[in-house]
């Protein structure tokens, strides 16, 4: 999957996930301010990329420093790498 | 009629969280549907013998034990005489194939020194174990009154270790590992799926003491009505609730039910299983993800059982469970294998509180699948071939007891069954999950906090099955709207 596949499934998932308009979803929106999201919602935030891309995240540190749609891009591309890199 | 807020669902958690807001001076309506409180607790009776169904025994309810505390802080401890089990052994561990017997005795000390006279090359293990069980359940707020408001355990009852890879990681001993998963029956999910951490919170209480209440769940129920008599909260038995009203600006206003009637409120506290606050809530209260969440929560596993009395007195189960394991390997996957496969947990019931048991629950896992073929029945429409597979699962459940039980030595009769469709029913559990929903590593249960405004979740989904996890969940819950730190302080003072 390319990083361009992948952005587009985040932000097609969230979106439909949380009721957000696909024209809000820019790289630059920050999650609770202007996406609407609040801490209540990142649970659900964190099944919605599970069930979109397979895997399961297990780990606090990488999830906290999510402040934009962009970090989210960033974090989900870092993961699919790393799991890819994996040798089967 | 308005009130401060409306308690949905008079089992444990609701009848505590209505008690909580009540004792701070909140006008409480509760609203039930059974005809009366805590159906659950009540049991029912056969042939002059009364079988407990919600509850049989109860950890940390000792003097000064997290239980204990939370009954004296709701005013229920003065109206509850409790039965000490077996100090030597409240808990049997029966291991069929490896002809090993192991006792569960009160308190982590005698726990320790059992363990080790049984395991003697585990020295290591045991106490690894031991000592993990103990900071697990220190780690919680409101279990220890002096842990962290920001701890709650961390996310390690979803992120794991499972217990199976905790106990794995310490020791290669088959049968001790069974031995230190058995009570994984007294919250119905497997040790590869469920967290060491949940585990740990739950057999913690149980390590520190066990304890029976004269008279078992009655007398819980009965005590919870007395006080909740006392604090003035209006209860309406016999009432469904429908809906919840919200306003359109997202905060509850509401709770419709069934009969037409609204109770205004300015918040509700709702216990019933997740998936039935669900369909309370109006379209549009919660987003998608969250209902995908809730929709999507596995249910623990269900139960077949089976309820028999006895001509003569059971000495053997006064004070005393027993759990059969036919072998080291029988709590892997469970619920999803033969009966003769399957583990067992047998404990007692009486025919007047004080005297020697006059009979028993037998109960086997069992996955709700199992009764699937006839999910669109109810009681009384039941067809032919549901009792056939009744009867047919009774008579093999009856010989293993037979062979697992030579103590019991013919008699004891048959009373009642009950299926994975019983739970459903009666236990008002969608999928009949014994336990309702799951605690498993990977699963994300949902909090007290919603985003309706004014709606809070309690009941075991959120914190663990069991009469100390639903007071648990009634006290989080409460704990948003009266304040953590001013419930911490106020139990502090009943310790």
């Amino acid at each position: 999957m390319t990083n361009l596949e992948i952005i587009g499934r985040i932000d097609r998932s969230i979106a439909e996930e949380f009721e957000i308009d696909m024209e809000e979803m820019k790289p630059e929106k920050t999650l609770f301010q202007d996406l609407g999201l609040d801490s209540l919602d990142i649970v659900d935030l964190v099944i919605v990329l599970e069930t979109a891309f397979g895997f399961k995240i297990r780990e606090e540190e990488g999830i906290r420093k999510i402040r934009t749609l962009g970090d989210i891009h960033s974090f989900v591309i870092q993961k699919k790498d790393e799991l890819e890199s994996i040798p089967r | 009629m308005t009130h401060d807020f409306v308690v949905v669902g008079a089992g444990v958690s609701g009848l505590t969280s209505a008690l909580l807001l009540a004792q701070h001076g909140h006008s409480v309506a509760l609203v039930e549907k059974s005809g009366q409180t805590a159906p659950l607790l009540r049991g029912f009776s056969r042939r002059g013998v009364h079988f407990d169904t919600g509850f049989h025994y109860t950890g940390g309810i000792g003097k000064g034990e997290p239980l204990d505390v939370f009954f004296r802080y709701l005013g229920l401890s003065d109206r509850l005489s409790l039965l000490p089990f077996g100090a030597r052994g409240f808990d049997t561990i029966r291991n069929v194939r490896d002809g090993f017997e192991f006792r569960f005795p009160s308190g982590y000390g005698p726990l320790r020194q059992n363990l080790l006279q049984a395991f003697p090359s585990e020295r290591s293990a045991v106490e690894t174990y031991l000592d993990a069980v103990r900071s697990a359940c220190d780690s919680v707020p409101y279990l220890n009154l002096d842990a962290s408001l920001d701890a709650r355990g961390g996310l390690s009852r979803v992120f794991g270790p499972t217990l199976k890879e905790t106990l794995d990681s310490l020791t290669a001993d088959k049968i001790l590992k069974s031995v230190l998963s058995t009570h994984c029956l007294l919250y119905g999910v497997a040790p590869e799926e469920v967290a060491f951490q949940q585990h740990a919170c739950i057999v913690g209480s149980y390590y520190l003491s066990a304890n029976g209440i004269a008279g078992g769940g009655r007398s819980l129920a009965t005590a919870f009505d007395a006080r909740l008599e006392e604090l003035g909260v209006e209860t309406h038995r016999g009432c469904e609730v429908t809906s919840l009203s919200v306003a359109p600006e997202g905060a509850l206003r509401g709770v419709r039910l069934a009969d037409g009637r609204e109770l205004r409120c300015g918040g509700a506290v709702v216990t019933v299983h997740p998936r039935t606050m669900l369909e309370m809530v109006p379209e549009g209260a919660f987003r998608p993800a969250y209902k995908t969440r809730i929709m999507g929560l596995e249910e623990t596993v269900s139960a077949f059982m089976l309820y028999s009395v006895s001509d003569i007195p059971l000495p053997i189960f006064s004070g005393r469970n027993l759990f059969v394991l036919p072998s080291a390997d029988s709590l892997r996957d469970l619920g999803n294998r033969t009966l003769e496969e399957s583990p067992l947990y047998l404990t007692a019931a009486y025919a007047r509180p004080g005297d020697l048991p006059r009979g028993f629950i037998g109960i086997f896992p069992m996955l709700p699948e199992t009764t699937r073929a006839w999910e669109d029945s109810r009681k009384g429409n039941r067809p032919g071939s549901y009792g056939q597979f009744k009867e047919e699962i009774t008579r093999r459940m009856e010989n293993l007891i037979k062979r697992y039980c030579p103590e019991l030595a013919g008699a004891t009769s048959l009373a009642e069954t009950s299926t994975p469709l019983t739970v459903r029913d009666f236990g008002n559990s969608p999928s009949g999950g014994l336990y309702g929903v799951k605690h498993k590593v990977g699963q994300y249960n949902p909090v007290p906090l919603t985003r309706v405004k004014g709606l809070y979740l309690a009941g075991q989904a959120v914190t663990s099955p069991g009469v100390l996890g639903a007071v648990l969940s009634g006290f989080m819950a409460c704990g948003n709207i009266l304040g953590h730190d001013r419930l911490i302080k106020e139990l502090k003072r009943c310790r």
